[in-house]
């Protein structure tokens, strides 16, 4: 077989794999796998910058932040409604509608911040994509007629334009379910995961097609080499701002889908930490590899929920030169997250993704003598 | 061989987590025949992990309750889960909570927008949200809308009401500048003291914003000083009011101080006085409804030999002199004692009910006179503070008891 379509049967079985899932897990495993598919949206995207581009960013989570406050106010209803240049919003949208309407308003900010970002490379664009993420909260609590300020929006009691009419999640009660996209699901959570990992699957498949041809080529010219790309004529200009934008959209989208899933959106939930968290998730899938970002997603939602309280237990027994590191501390368990993963950086410097390769080529070499 | 082991693994995951799937019984959800089980969300990493206290305080009442017989013959199991305070993990957290650890109640989760943010699912899943940890007015207000929630301390508009009210009533013709948090919390607290003020010779001259995200306050406090004003007012969080003091003693400027509550604990104040150093904590003011496990007064006071006994049995290494503990231990011991009213055939619906008729004239860590009064169309538990002022390292409390009733 080719490696082409190697390629589409391993996405095939993948998908089936990502249908089939929810039918082993408890409703509560699925919200998580959701979240787990909406950090690998937002890996996606970062990686199409930060690992096939080579542009630094350390500012993703303003961008999702764009995306979620789309959604947020296209579902809400505003009062007084909003009236822009003649024309009043109503601002009643069903929220799945709103996703390909965040992921363009925050690609559109990612491509024109990708202009200014051109005269920036290295140390110097990731702190100015880290002040976009700093100033973002800020910003947004500037327009609180608009946002809602520090309060944020709270989308739960939205009647019947968000996931959370599907039905009451714990109680099962009203369990008449609904059709999203033609699929009966029973829950919330369910719904919430296969909205998620549709989307998924759709901007992995999209992310593929795009990074296999003569654009993909283009964007890792530029990361290897400027001068070298540039003189084989590649626009630099083009290139960089487009993978921005790009990137940026992939950001929007998590965003969004990040907002249905709270059903809230405040500056808080997209704070400065999201940002790192979301280059973590790239490096450890691994920079420039694709459908290992799964093992990054994974990484950063449970990391982000569990570690705090289990590190009292892990630190001690599974980490001993961590073994003397109070945990009842405050800020404890973050210090011994970091020292962990620099320890993984350590050991696995290309990620997840560099892991397998060593192994697939172990496994190789050891075909070969048996042979 | 490339894109196939991705189908693997994902098959291999699917396996993995196929074991995580939980039962839960027809009975009331979160109790056994001899647990009850409490869960909330705590800020244990991130920006205001500080007040990780409060919770560790609270669980270490739990364990001395639990080792004396618990609560009608059940003990009580309190999960605590990290939000690093960002609303979203508090959602996720919290319906972790709900649906796979099926507790019983949510218990005295922390912070304004992140308990609003699970509010409106707590209430429709008829999930009691007990002693929310904020002082933000809505939770004491709104139980029309939401019936299912109740608050804990005095609300933010109460005590500013009161910092504006003594400041009427002690020091006419004072001109106040205010420094506070552009959230609901930092304007709820000016709300109040504006209707403190109201009809009054003092005057409010300047009032300046600042971010939680932002990094100082110092051109907010250099603006206040310019304003001409001899009281200034901190609306802050810890971090913040910290700044403020010292950027006040650093241009020089020496006003009668108004720190809140949120931010009084003695060791913040102690760091505000750069351990000692400098004078510009001197005789600020602020309200108590505590009793400060550093102020002298309670040395021997039985509640805090208890509070003290606890914390070395069962929070060991933690500090003793944090207040939050002792607010834990407020909360936790009323917590008790709402389980216990409530009877040994509890239920979600029983323990509210005990919700609007508590009762309690002395809870024990609090201040000696306040009591805990609900009632159906009241939901405020803790109204009543005292003033105190700091001096000499230590806070003092002075006069009486100021009440509030919310409008």
């Amino acid at each position: 077989m080719s490696r082409r379509s190697l390629g589409i049967a391993g996405f095939a079985l993948a998908a089936v794999a990502v249908f089939l899932l929810p039918r082993f897990i408890s409703d509560f495993r699925a919200q998580q796998f959701a979240y787990v598919g909406i950090y690998f949206i937002a890996l996606l995207g970062l990686n199409l910058l930060t690992g096939i581009t080579g542009q630094i960013s350390l500012g993703h989570g303003a961008f999702m932040l764009i995306g979620g406050y789309t959604t947020a106010i296209l579902i809400s209803n505003q009062d007084p409604p909003l009236e822009l240049a003649g024309h009043l919003f109503t601002n009643d949208m069903t929220d799945y509608w709103t996703i390909p309407i965040a992921g363009l308003v925050a690609g559109l900010a990612g491509f024109l911040f990708g202009f200014p970002a051109l005269r920036l490379t290295g140390l110097y664009l990731a702190l100015a994509t880290f002040a976009v993420a700093v100033a973002a909260p800020a910003v947004v609590k500037k327009f609180d007629t608009f946002t809602g300020g520090g309060g944020g929006i709270n989308l739960f009691d939205v009647e019947g334009r968000t996931g959370r009419s599907v039905t009451d999640p714990a109680t099962f009660e009203s369990t008449e379910g609904a059709d999203v996209f033609g699929l009966h699901v029973a829950s919330f959570n369910e719904w919430l995961y296969y909205l998620c990992w549709t989307v998924a699957l759709v901007m992995f498949a999209a992310a593929w097609l795009l990074l296999r041809g003569r654009f993909g080529r283009s964007l890792r010219a530029v990361r290897d080499s400027e001068l070298a790309a540039a003189s084989s004529g590649v626009n630099l200009a083009r290139y960089k701002t487009l993978a921005f934008g790009i990137s940026a959209f992939y950001a929007g989208v998590a965003g969004s889908l990040l907002a249905i899933a709270t059903t809230f959106v405040n500056p808080d939930t997209f704070p400065i930490t999201l940002s790192i968290f979301l280059l973590v998730g790239v490096v450890v899938g691994g920079l420039g590899s694709l459908w290992p970002l799964v093992f990054g997603a994974i990484f950063i939602h449970f990391m982000q929920i569990e570690w705090a309280q289990r590190a009292e237990a892990v630190i001690p027994n599974f980490i001993p030169i961590l073994g003397d590191i109070d945990t009842d501390l405050p800020g404890a368990p973050a210090v011994a997250f970091g020292v962990i993963l620099i320890l993984i950086m350590l050991a696995f410097p290309g990620g997840a993704a560099g892991l397998l390769r060593s192994l697939q080529s172990l496994a190789a070499r050891g075909y070969g003598r048996v042979r | 061989m490339r894109r196939p082991q991705l189908a693997l693994a994902l098959l291999a995951l699917a396996a993995a987590v196929a074991t995580g799937a939980t039962a839960s019984s027809g009975a009331e959800p979160g109790l056994t025949a001899n647990t009850i089980l409490l869960g909330g969300t705590s800020p244990l990493t991130g920006p205001a992990s500080a007040y990780a206290s409060v919770a560790r305080g609270a669980n270490a009442y739990f364990q001395y309750v639990n080792a004396r017989g618990g609560v009608n013959g059940r003990t009580i199991v309190y999960k605590i889960v990290d939000d690093a305070y960002n609303p979203a993990q508090t959602v996720q957290a919290t319906t972790q909570l709900v649906e796979q650890d099926t507790v019983f109640a949510i218990f005295n989760g922390l912070g304004t927008a992140q308990n609003e943010a699970i509010r409106p699912y707590l209430n429709q899943n008829k999930v009691p949200q007990l002693f929310v940890a904020s002082g933000a007015t809505t939770f004491g207000r709104d139980y029309r809308q939401y019936p299912w929630t109740i608050g804990f301390q005095p609300s933010y508009q109460a005590e500013g009401w009161i910092y504006g009210t003594y400041l009427a009533r002690t020091k006419p013709g004072a001109k106040i500048a205010v420094l506070f948090q552009n959230d609901d919390y930092g304007k709820d607290l000016l709300a109040g003291l504006r209707r403190g003020i109201a009809r009054s010779k003092v005057k409010l001259v300047a009032a300046q914003p600042y971010e939680v995200t932002a990094s100082d306050v110092q051109s907010q406090i250099v603006a206040l000083k310019g304003s001409g004003a001899d009281v200034l007012a901190l609306f802050a969080t810890p971090k913040f009011a910290i700044q403020g003091y010292a950027f006040a003693g650093r241009v020089g400027w020496r006003p009668l101080i108004i720190n809140n509550a949120v931010s009084n604990a003695s060791n913040i104040m102690t760091a505000a006085s750069e351990g000692g150093s400098t004078k510009t904590v001197e005789n600020s003011i602020s309200i108590a409804y505590l009793k400060d496990p550093t102020d002298a007064t309670w040395r021997d006071d039985a509640a805090v030999r208890l509070y003290r006994t606890i914390m070395a049995r069962y929070a060991k290494g933690a500090n003793v002199k944090d207040v939050y503990h002792v607010y834990g231990m407020a909360v936790a011991y009323e917590t008790v004692r709402l389980l216990k009213a409530a009877g040994k055939n509890l239920t979600r619906a029983g323990v509210m009910l005990q919700t609007r008729k508590l009762n309690d004239p002395a809870n024990p860590f609090l201040l000696p006179g306040i009591s805990i009064r609900t009632s159906a169309t009241e939901r405020f538990p803790v109204e009543q503070v005292l003033l105190q002022r700091w001096s000499k390292g230590s806070w003092k409390t002075f006069g009486g008891l100021w009440g509030y009733r919310a409008g």
